[in-house]
């Protein structure tokens, strides 16, 4: 395919290929159609006028031949002059006249000139004037043939000029019983008959026939007179190259078909002129016909191309806006789509492979949780042992010592501080319950330590109730103690408060008067980056770091703030959230 | 398929059906009505000319409405015919006027109707109408005129007498001024006498007599129109010999013709003339335009007239 059509849409491409396809066999077929058509119509055409032109030649052979006829009886008249008297004659040959339109006068001249027989009454011109002309030239030298001249304006007698058609021939009449004499026979018909023939032959609506004789001259025409008056020409000269048979031509700008037969029994020919645009008339209908029904062919195709082709591309196209909204990452949509069969292949195909994405997703997501959880659980483990050792070690000195309150202080201490930390199991405690885990947590390091520190704890009203992520004061309280308070000659001091701070954020602020750090140190631990030596109490601290913004995001964790010999203040930032209901300890 | 595409298709069909419905004006149903007014009624040059618009008429289809007055002369006849024919609201007209001024305002009037008006044979002073078809009338004296001369000994007096039949006609007065431009030209030949008949035989036989008992000398004589050629022959006297050349084409003038009475005929091809202003009436009403060209004219003797073009336009009329 062409570079330019590989940007188009499928839609666009169905569109054209189904178009060209059926337009062009459309047209091919239309096209064998009309030259079929055409070619028959024109056959057609030619073998009717032939047949017309045929039919009117042997009408005008049946005439010629009804003209010999009457010569005929009229050479047997001729010779019975002497026998039958002039009269007698005359009247039988006027018999015949008044029952014929056709013919003018049947007239006998001796070869002088000299009207021997007539059936007309008028005076003859002068036998000089007869002699020299043409139709009386033609017969007596015509040894016995019959001529027909014309048409021409008879001049037999002055009073009248009749355009009539002369057959003349040169016959012997008897003068007495036993001599005869040459003389020339003449016959006069007008158009009447000939043009009777002729004229209703309608070749096509304006076709006709027209008779030329052997010089090529107009016999008959039926428009005679507008040839006459030089109005219209015929073609005479294309005629005369075409001796016989059919032919097409143009003449004075219309093609014309041209059909010419010979006559018998006279030197005239017989043309047909049909008019090709009036043969072909029904073709013209045909064709006006023809192309209203292949324009409404093509306009239905193209209509019905866009149609099947967005019919095919829609489900392609519905997969398309599935596929761009799975690449933004929405997987929500069931990817179905309606159409063909390859189509819902595809369909199905993206469809298992979204779920299959959803659920390689939901794994990743749920392993990440896994994941956290397990390094939240193996934090919170970090803090129990060494303290549990200690404690217990505490209480058995104690015991030593017969100290049965402060035991069942620590004791008791170490349960509650137990029951916070586990809290059946959960991650999110109230920050009234934290902040009492750290309280259970600084009595039992006050007995150990013999009151070495004294603490305090204040919480803003409201707060109690707030969740919290657990364990997280108490790790830094250890590091106050451990790493502040430890080395301290005076007493030492720990506040604990919690509060808010705008917006929606809860502070939990501990702050000890110990030995502080170092910047050094600070910088270090404020990193929250590698492995510290416990002894520099990194660990806890980058723990409950880790911890809070694991859980609550990068916008939460903690601040730190440190001066050497005057103490230590750490701030644990978390969210403030929907309040939630402390754990119900089973009272035993 | 949308709402849109089942309209646009619904707006082809209708176009396509408007188109097969407009058609032109169905001239079976509805032909042509054009009003033939010539100069009077009768005669062969007229009569030549209607059977030239009746041939039209066949081939055209056109309805056609011969009006004339009973006299050549009678140009009130003529305005009045044009009037009906604006009353009856013809196509066209096709007009011989027979006054060279007096028709024009009804001509105008016609045209201002959109009437179309074919001036045929003669023409307005002012107007051609819409179109003008005519045989060359100067050129037809020039050579009536040259015959004439050719018919005279070498250094012969000719002294003419000039018989027209209306005064207010362009056809009369071409073919005079054609004559006198010949005349003028010609040594020792002179248009003695002038006048009209006003196709009255009777008046041109009297004004023949008049002026052939009076002048001697004159031995010429030009007949511009038929009935006036009759009037002329009939006032010829016996044992004088007087060269006549004669419009027309009547049985009785070729029969003179034969006898060499008449010495030529001029016959002007009428049927022509009277076909072609029918078919360009019609080319204009179509709005094609007609074709422009000279009617045909010939000088026929005795010797022509039965040669194969001679005979045709002088025997025009076929059985």
């Amino acid at each position: 395919m062409p570079r330019k059509t590989q940007n188009w849409s499928i839609k666009t491409i169905v569109t054209v290929a189904i178009a060209v396809v059926s337009i062009s066999f459309t047209l091919i077929v239309s096209a064998i159609l009309f030259s079929e058509f055409s070619s028959t119509v024109k056959d057609n055409a030619t073998v009717s006028t032939r047949e017309i032109v045929r039919q009117i030649n042997a009408n005008l052979s049946f005439y010629i031949n009804d003209i010999t006829s009457i010569s005929g009886y009229a050479r047997d008249l001729a010779k019975q002059v002497s026998s039958l008297g002039k009269e007698d004659v005359e009247d039988k040959l006027k018999t015949i006249l008044s029952s014929r339109q056709d013919i003018v006068s049947v007239v006998l001249f001796d070869l002088e000139g000299n009207a021997l027989l007539s059936t007309s009454e008028a005076p003859f011109r002068k036998p000089d004037e007869i002699t020299g002309q043409q139709w009386f030239t033609r017969g007596v030298g015509g040894k016995g043939n019959f001529y027909f001249t014309g048409p021409h304006v008879q001049q037999l007698s002055k009073s009248a000029y009749p355009w009539v058609i002369t057959y003349s021939q040169q016959i012997s009449y008897s003068i007495s019983e036993e001599e005869t004499a040459q003389g020339l026979l003449l016959i006069d018909m007008n158009f009447s008959a000939v043009s009777e023939l002729a004229k209703n032959a309608k070749l096509g609506s304006t076709g006709y026939v027209y008779f030329i004789d052997n010089n090529n001259k107009i016999v008959y025409h039926p428009l005679q007179q507008l040839i006459n008056s030089n109005i219209i020409n015929e073609d005479i000269d294309a005629v005369a190259e075409h001796i016989f048979g059919t032919f097409t031509n143009t003449f004075e700008g219309r093609e014309r078909l041209v059909i010419i037969d010979t006559v018998n029994n006279a030197r005239w020919r017989i043309v047909g002129v049909a008019f090709m645009d009036e043969l072909m008339s029904g073709l013209t209908q045909f064709t006006i016909v023809m192309a209203v029904i292949l324009f409404l062919c093509i306009v239905i195709t193209i209509f019905l191309a866009r149609y099947v082709s967005g019919w095919i591309s829609r489900p392609i196209k519905d997969l398309e806006r599935l596929m761009v909204a799975v690449e933004r990452g929405d997987f929500s949509e069931p990817p179905t789509v309606k159409g063909n069969q390859e189509v819902q292949a595809l369909s199905q195909s993206f469809s298992l492979m979204i779920l299959r994405i959803r659920e390689l997703m939901d794994d990743i997501v749920k392993s990440q949780e896994l994941k956290r959880k397990f390094e939240l659980d193996a934090l919170q483990a970090k803090i129990n042992p060494h303290f549990l050792y200690n404690t217990l070690d505490s209480v058995v000195w104690m015991a030593e010592q017969n100290d049965t309150v402060g035991v069942i202080r620590m004791i008791s201490a170490l349960a509650k501080l137990f029951r916070i930390s586990i809290s059946k199991g959960r991650d999110i405690i109230t920050i009234g319950e934290e902040l009492e885990h750290a309280r259970n947590y600084l009595i039992i390091q006050q007995i150990r330590y013999h009151g070495k520190f004294e603490f305090s704890i204040d919480v803003e009203d409201g707060l109690e109730d707030c969740p919290t992520i657990k364990l997280i004061v108490q790790p830094i309280v250890e590091n106050a103690i451990y790493h502040g308070i430890k080395y301290l000659q005076e007493m030492g001091n720990i506040t604990i408060k919690a509060y808010r701070r705008k917006p929606g954020a809860i502070v939990l602020e501990i702050r000890d008067n110990g030995v502080g750090m170092g910047e050094e140190i600070l910088t270090k631990i404020l990193s929250f980056k590698g492995n510290h030596s416990s002894k520099e109490g990194g660990i806890g601290v980058r723990n409950v770091h880790q911890r809070v913004q694991l859980y609550y995001g990068s916008d939460f964790g903690l601040e730190i703030s440190s001066e050497l010999d005057v103490g230590t203040l750490v701030r644990i930032v978390i969210p403030e959230g929907q309040p939630i209901h402390p754990i119900k300890v089973v009272q035993k | 398929m949308t709402r849109r595409q089942i309209s646009m298709v619904l707006i082809i069909l209708l176009v396509i059906g408007l188109l097969g419905g407009c058609t032109r004006r169905d001239e079976k149903q509805d032909p042509y009505r054009i009003a033939v007014i010539t100069m009077m009624q009768g005669g062969e040059f007229w009569g030549a000319l209607k059977n030239g618009a009746r041939n039209a008429r066949t081939e055209t289809g056109a309805v056609l409405e011969f009006m004339a007055p009973i006299n050549e002369s009678d140009y009130e006849g003529q305005i009045a015919y044009v009037e009906e024919a604006i009353a009856q609201r013809f196509d066209a007209i096709v007009l011989a006027p027979s006054h060279t001024t007096r028709l024009e305002d009804v001509v105008e009037q016609a045209r201002s109707k959109g009437i179309k008006v074919v001036l045929a044979d003669t023409r307005l002073e002012k107007s051609k109408g819409d179109l003008f078809i005519t045989a060359d009338y100067f050129q037809v004296g020039l050579e009536m005129a040259e015959h004439a001369f050719s018919l005279f000994e070498e250094g012969e007096p000719i002294k003419a007498l000039v018989l027209g039949s209306i005064p207010n006609s362009t056809s009369m007065t071409s073919v005079v001024s054609g004559l006198v431009t010949a005349f003028n030209a010609q040594d020792g030949a002179e248009i003695a006498y002038a006048t009209y008949s006003f196709t009255d035989e009777a008046i041109a036989k009297k004004i023949t007599e008049e002026i052939l008992d009076s002048d001697e000398g004159v031995n010429l004589i030009f007949a511009l129109e038929e009935n006036t050629a009759h009037g002329v022959v009939n006032a010829l006297p016996e044992g004088r010999k007087i060269r006549l050349i004669a419009f027309g084409t009547t049985q009785f003038e070729v029969q003179l013709l034969e006898e060499r009475v008449i010495d030529a005929l001029v016959v002007i091809n009428n049927f022509n003339l009277g076909y072609r202003s029918v078919k360009a009436a019609i080319d204009l009403l179509k709005n094609n335009r007609p074709t422009e060209k000279m009617v045909e004219h010939a000088l026929v003797t005795k010797d022509s007239m039965f040669s194969e073009e001679h005979e045709r336009l002088l025997f025009q009329t076929i059985q």
